[in-house]
């Protein structure tokens, strides 16, 4: 096309001009993965902690994982420093940083436990954990118990008995009756069961 | 365009597809492989290191770093107080190697940002794609009148990079006589881990606590505040007396005298402003600076590099990115953690580059924990995300802080767990 | 144009193109390794979690524990039979496709049971219908029931809690052991619809387990024996108080009750009913619905003793001969209904005897005058010289008396035969145009008594013009109706004459048809009337007559009215419109008038006879007038074609009698 005007020529390749920059125009907010990332320095690389308290989070239930964060952020469950972490996120930034996590492999290490008491606690996990904690406690809509650090399990136990964290009635009714069967044993020796798993 | 004739045409066309290969779109450039040369082993450099190989293992990456094995300064004051060895905070780089990285040992004495090479000790060369340089700190010993590189390893340790003056350090508190002094000089800011002076003296003061009860911790600041100073006040007078007649710490700030200009190493004796402050074990934590390659490969402003806060790429030289202590990354606190975030943001930064895109938006976290005592421990957290407008972190409103005052006895039990499993977290996620 | 835009341009393009098509690599993700990851377990296209059934059933299936406590402390049921559901019509979907509540499992609230029957059976039926396999062709069934749920009254809000229905599709379908067609759930579903139903409807499942039905059931398994929904409808479920309840009870009893459906319709209170009349004599209202029971038990409805007081819900005078009433009397049923039967047979020899000895005339009449017409024999119309003069038969009287019988006679047999044919769909179609059964059964009565006035009107004319002329009336004359010798002879003439064995005989005043004609009605008035009347008021006549006359009088009415409308809309047309040498029409009768020549042709022996003795000038008149010609022929006309509708109405009566 023959275009005479100059005015009108440099308008059209200027217009041609930002069409080649239109992939370079578009920035994204931090993405899940980017959010993510920065959790490794106390949560592990990808969110397989290597303890000895600070719990994994690889491979958790994506649910979940925005449940805790939503609590933390409410100041619940009797947190140390996670509600001053959750306050700074939206409730997108959750759901990409819990399907980032929902994606990664959960890898596990060797707890030093009683073996004892984890046979124990396998058989009073069979008889009064195991239809919420399906599969032994993996990884689930009931959280990640199985291979968990011990010390958390005992700290977030500790919470629920003591009132300090909300818990589902009927998981109370179970442990109530846990302890009731076993004594005072009973969630240290559950507790030594899920450590001992790998 | 129909005036345009073939001859044109084609000559722009191939013009262009030239000009693609160059810039590499990857499907273009099979084949050549992208090289990044990382300058430090520490919490920065390694992270860079292994998240570049994590994130694209098309990239070559090699990591300069003089020391064969890394001994962490943070959590090192725990052995200060014997709670840890210093084995027990050293460790090598088999895990980095394991993820691909070529890690060299030696020390790079210059960068070429035009030649895009890596100069060092040893007399090699590195070409670089892109650079990562965090080199930690360096010290500014002209500040205290007498204190120097050479007294600092004999005499009066600094102790602030992890090593012989740890353990040095360490043997001098264990011989201290009974009822001794041990003073601590804080430095000014901007420094290394802002909390870490008042954890020192809190751990050493734990140590004095068992095996010598009557000993004093004297900390002398210039500064009139510090990193988590309620929580330490609360932790001091829960654990050491702080507040009483007989309290083993005692904290001198700037307002009070605790400037100090000048030491005599031989009498062991520190100039403050007003006095002169005698100890029977000193240590001295100098003002500080970006570490030594900084300044020889032209990075800083004045005492720190300035970068893009969005990529941390230096802002004096393209494709070099300073991460860490050395960089001016306010708000950011100078720390472990920061580098480690840090360095993913530029990890990610690099690697959007190399693929020909823009890089997105960063995001940032600290955490510092400190051990104050016995199941006493604290943290400090905070996110950060960028204010484009102004370059600057900026923390997220709302979130982050401190741990709460007069927290129960099993929180700070629990932070001390926790402390320990940050540092072993944040040590994985560098080097393994 | 200039080189250096031109390269510009060039160059945009290309860098444009090649990033749009390089970009995409660019995010490619990191390599997943083997085995099963958290992200697995969610859908990837709308991000929602996978819950197999086996993980419901993990707690709903656990056989030690049953129920569970809520919330609030109310115990309720958790468990659900693991084999019955997989063996059900549900049993290849996931728990929550129907409890789409369910996101989390364990939950985390107490989960409102949701359950969309309806959406999804409509949603997946449009996905299946045109499904060549035809394996969800069920689903069809199951939206019409839908359909009709959503009109009952089960579908509307409940009086008490306007939250919800009344009832609604969990409430009486176990969700989880909905059996396939032909399965032992649904077997066993069935006998325990009476529990089911009386959930709600307490006092009725208490009367119907006192009933035959009940103990059938619920005692005896019996699935044969009436359930609720047998009478009731599954899902059509109105309040009984409706018609449309009602009409549904009564046609579901006869669908196990054949027999008795079938005697019931061919009796009055059924004719009525199935046309839509509920305010009549119901199954329910003689035999009591939840209570029902034999006539053994003294108990029962219709129980000898019990039985007087149904019917005088209705007919409240009604007496001991209403006892005698046979309400499901049968006339094919000789053994037990001997005299109806004997009646009936009768009425239907009667009936075929006379058509099938008139239909033979017509048939034989309508060869000859075609034969003669095509032998150019026939009797023919003079265009060049149309008759202008006319021959008066018929006075004013007799014209007004005819026609007004026509009128009304049709009206009858419209209104009646619609209880006849009761099956029919042009008889609901009737009813509806007449404004109801209650109109149509006033009218109807309304028509017979006009009818019978003019009847006895006609008579007293004739008795009086008889007895005022009685020195000189002559009973056998030439103008008399009584039938004689003549006519028997022209009637083997006439026979004769269509056989081409004879002559066409010459007729009177009046042809042997013509007479039968004029005293047919007198034998219809008899049976018609005076069993209409016994009809019309039931109590009334029970204080003469046992309630059987009732069932023969109901009998022999149909029976003779259906014999006077099929005779006249086909034989009497045919004689007096459509036989070749009238055909179209003769408009005789509505103008009183025929044409001399035609006059001459029929009835040749009275004309002589009137030449003869002079009188024929006194009959003479002119041609009516072109109006009065358009006139009567409109009239006729109509008469004709509602004669012929009816006539087809009645035959398609007859033609789909059910068996």
């Amino acid at each position: 096309m023959k275009r005479n005007n100059t005015t009108s020529n440099n308008i059209y390749t200027l217009l041609l001009g930002m069409l080649a920059l239109v992939p370079a125009t578009v920035l994204a907010a931090p993405t899940g993965q980017a959010l993510s990332f920065t959790c490794a320095g106390c949560h592990g690389t990808d969110g397989s902690s290597v303890g000895p308290s600070m719990p994994a989070i690889a491979g958790m239930d994506p649910e979940v994982f925005v449940d805790a964060m939503k609590a933390y952020r409410d100041d619940q469950r009797n947190p140390t420093i996670m509600n001053r972490m959750a306050k700074a996120y939206s409730d997108k930034q959750f759901k990409d940083m819990a399907w980032f996590f929902a994606g990664q492999r959960l890898h596990l290490f060797p707890q030093e436990h009683d073996a004892a008491m984890a046979a124990r606690g396998a058989e009073l996990h069979k008889k009064y954990c195991e239809k919420c904690h399906e599969n032994g406690g993996r990884p689930g809509d009931a959280g990640t118990l199985a291979g968990q650090w011990m010390p958390y399990l005992e700290y977030t136990m500790d919470d629920f008995l003591n009132g300090k964290r909300k818990w589902p009635r009927k998981m109370r009714r179970k442990v109530d009756a846990a302890i009731a069967d076993e004594g005072q044993e009973a969630v240290p020796a559950i507790i030594h069961y899920y450590g001992s798993q790998q | 365009m129909t005036d345009i004739n073939r001859r044109t045409f084609l000559r722009t066309t191939g013009g262009v597809a030239a000009l693609g290969a160059t810039i590499g779109f990857p499907t273009l450039a099979l084949g050549a492989v992208r090289r990044v040369v990382v300058i430090g082993g520490g919490a920065g450099g390694a992270t860079a290191a292994k998240y570049l190989r994590k994130l694209d293992s098309n990239i070559s990456v090699t990591l300069i770093e003089a020391k064969p094995n890394y001994t962490s300064c943070f959590m090192s004051n725990e052995v200060l107080s014997g709670e840890r060895t210093l084995d027990s905070i050293t460790f090598g780089y088999d895990g980095l190697r394991r993820h691909g990285v070529e890690v060299v040992i030696d020390r790079a004495v210059g960068i070429d940002p035009v030649k895009k090479r890596v100069q060092t000790a040893g007399g090699n060369g590195f070409d670089y794609d892109a650079c990562v340089v965090s080199p930690g700190i360096g010290f500014k010993w002209e500040a205290i009148e007498g204190y120097n590189e050479q007294v600092s390893k004999e005499t009066i340790p600094h102790a602030w990079y992890a090593g012989p003056q740890t353990e040095l350090l360490r043997r001098q508190i264990q011989a201290m006589p009974e009822g001794g002094r041990v003073i601590v000089v804080a430095p000014p800011n901007p420094f290394k881990c802002p909390p870490g002076p008042y954890e020192r003296a809190s751990q050493i003061a734990m140590y004095c606590k068992h095996h010598n009860p009557k000993a004093k911790v004297i900390i002398l600041d210039p500064k009139f505040a510090f990193s988590k100073k309620g929580l330490y006040t609360e932790g001091w007078t829960k654990l050491y007396g702080y507040g009483t007649d007989n309290s083993m710490i005692e904290w001198i700030g700037g307002h009070e005298g605790g400037t100090v200009e000048g030491v005599d190493p031989a009498t062991l004796t520190l100039q403050t402003e007003f006095e002169e402050v005698q100890g029977d074990v000193i240590n001295i934590i100098p003002a500080q600076k970006a570490g030594a390659i900084a300044f020889a490969a032209d990075l800083v402003d004045g005492d720190w590099c300035p970068v893009d806060k969005q990529t941390f790429e230096s802002k004096r030289h393209k494709d070099i990115y300073v991460l860490g202590d050395a960089s001016s990354a306010a708000k950011m606190p100078k720390s472990a953690y920061a580098a480690n975030s840090q360095a993913k943001v530029a990890v990610a930064a690099i690697v959007a580059r190399f693929q020909g895109m823009e890089p997105g938006d960063p995001t940032f976290v600290n955490t510092c924990y400190s051990v104050v005592g016995e199941d006493f421990g604290i943290s400090v957290a905070a996110v950060y995300g960028l204010d484009a407008k102004n370059n600057m972190i900026m923390p997220i409103k709302g979130a982050g802080g401190l741990s709460p005052a007069n927290a129960s006895p099993e929180i700070r039990q629990r932070e001390v767990s926790y402390a320990h499993s940050w540092f072993k977290n944040v040590i994985n996620d560098m080097l393994e | 144009m200039p080189r250096s835009s031109a390269l510009s341009r060039v160059t945009c393009l290309w860098v444009a193109f090649l990033s749009l098509i390089i970009m995409p690599p660019a995010y490619a993700e990191a390599e997943q390794s083997e085995g099963k990851l958290m992200i697995h377990n969610f859908d990837p296209e709308t991000g929602k979690r996978i819950i197999p059934n086996e993980r419901c059933l993990t707690c709903h299936g656990d056989e030690k524990q049953k129920t569970d406590v809520r919330d609030d402390g109310t115990p309720v049921k958790i468990f659900v039979h693991q084999k019955q559901i997989e063996a059900s019509v549900h049993g290849e979907l996931r728990c929550n496709d129907c409890h789409t509540t369910i996101e989390r499992v364990p939950h985390r609230k107490a989960p409102h049971v949701v359950v969309g029957c309806i959406e999804c059976h409509k949603e997946t039926w449009e996905k299946y219908k045109d499904d060549p396999d035809g394996k969800h062709k069920r689903l069809k069934v199951v939206n019409d029931q839908v359909g009709s749920y959503m009109q009952s009254i089960h579908a509307q809000p409940s009086k008490q809690d306007q939250a919800s229905t009344n009832a609604t599709c969990y409430d009486c379908h176990e969700a989880h052991n909905v059996g396939e067609l032909g399965s032992i759930q649904r077997k066993e579903k069935r006998l325990k619809n009476p529990e089911v139903c009386g959930r709600c409807h307490e006092e009725q499942l208490a009367d119907y387990r006192t009933s035959n039905h009940g103990k059938a059931v619920l005692e005896k398994g019996d699935s044969d024996s009436a359930v609720c929904s047998d009478c009731h409808t599954t899902h059509a479920i109105d309040k009984p108080e409706t018609d449309k309840a009602k009409l549904a009870i009564t046609k579901n009893c006869g669908d196990c009750h054949k027999e008795a459906q079938r005697t019931y319709f061919d009796s009055y209170h059924g004719q009525v009913h199935r046309l839509g009349y509920t305010n009549t004599a119901k199954c329910h209202d003689c035999h009591g619905s939840h209570k029902i029971q034999g006539e053994d038990d003294p108990t029962s409805e219709i129980h000898a003793n019990n039985r007087l007081e149904n019917c005088r819900v209705c007919h409240e005078e009604a007496n001991e001969n209403f006892l005698t009433f046979w309400p499901h009397g049968d006339a094919d049923d000789r053994a037990n209904y001997p005299g109806l039967w004997i009646f009936k047979v009768f009425m239907q020899i009667l009936i075929f005897s006379v058509m099938a000895f008139f239909w033979v005339h017509v048939v034989l009449w309508l060869y000859r005058e075609a034969m003669d017409h095509f032998q150019g024999k026939s009797f023919a119309e003079d265009l060049d010289h149309p008759d202008v003069v006319y021959f008066r038969r018929f006075p004013v009287v007799w014209r007004w008396i005819h026609g007004l019988f026509a009128i009304s006679t049709m009206t009858l047999i419209l209104t009646g035969t619609t209880l006849l044919f009761s099956h029919t769909g042009w008889a609901k179609a009737v009813v509806a145009f007449l404004g109801g059964t209650e109109m149509e059964g006033i009218i109807h009565r309304t028509a017979a008594v006009f009818w019978l006035g003019i009847f006895i009107s006609h008579l007293l004319i004739a008795i009086s013009n008889i007895w005022r002329k009685r020195a000189t009336f002559k009973w056998f004359g030439s103008t008399s109706m009584l039938p004689n010798m003549k006519d028997a002879r022209d009637l083997r003439d006439m026979f004769k004459w269509f056989l081409g064995r004879g002559e066409r005989p010459q007729f009177s005043q009046w042809t042997y048809w013509q007479k039968f004609d004029y005293w047919a009605p007198f034998w219809g008035a008899a049976v018609i009337g005076f069993s209409g009347i016994l009809l019309f008021a039931p109590e009334k006549t029970a204080l003469f007559l046992p309630g059987w006359m009732f069932n023969i009088a109901t009998l022999i009415h149909a029976e003779e009215a259906l014999l006077a409308a099929i005779f006249l809309n086909s034989v009497h047309f045919f004689n007096v419109h459509f036989r070749p040498e009238r055909f179209p029409m003769s408009t005789t009768i509505f103008t009183g008038v025929i044409p001399i020549e035609e006059f001459k042709h029929d009835h040749h022996v009275e004309y002589e006879r009137l030449v003869a003795n002079g009188e024929l000038d006194d009959y003479l008149v002119r041609r009516p007038s072109r109006r009065a010609d358009l006139a009567s022929s409109f009239i006729t006309t109509v008469l004709i074609m509602s004669g012929l509708a009816l006539l087809t109405l009645v035959l398609i009566g007859l033609m789909t009698t059910p068996s």
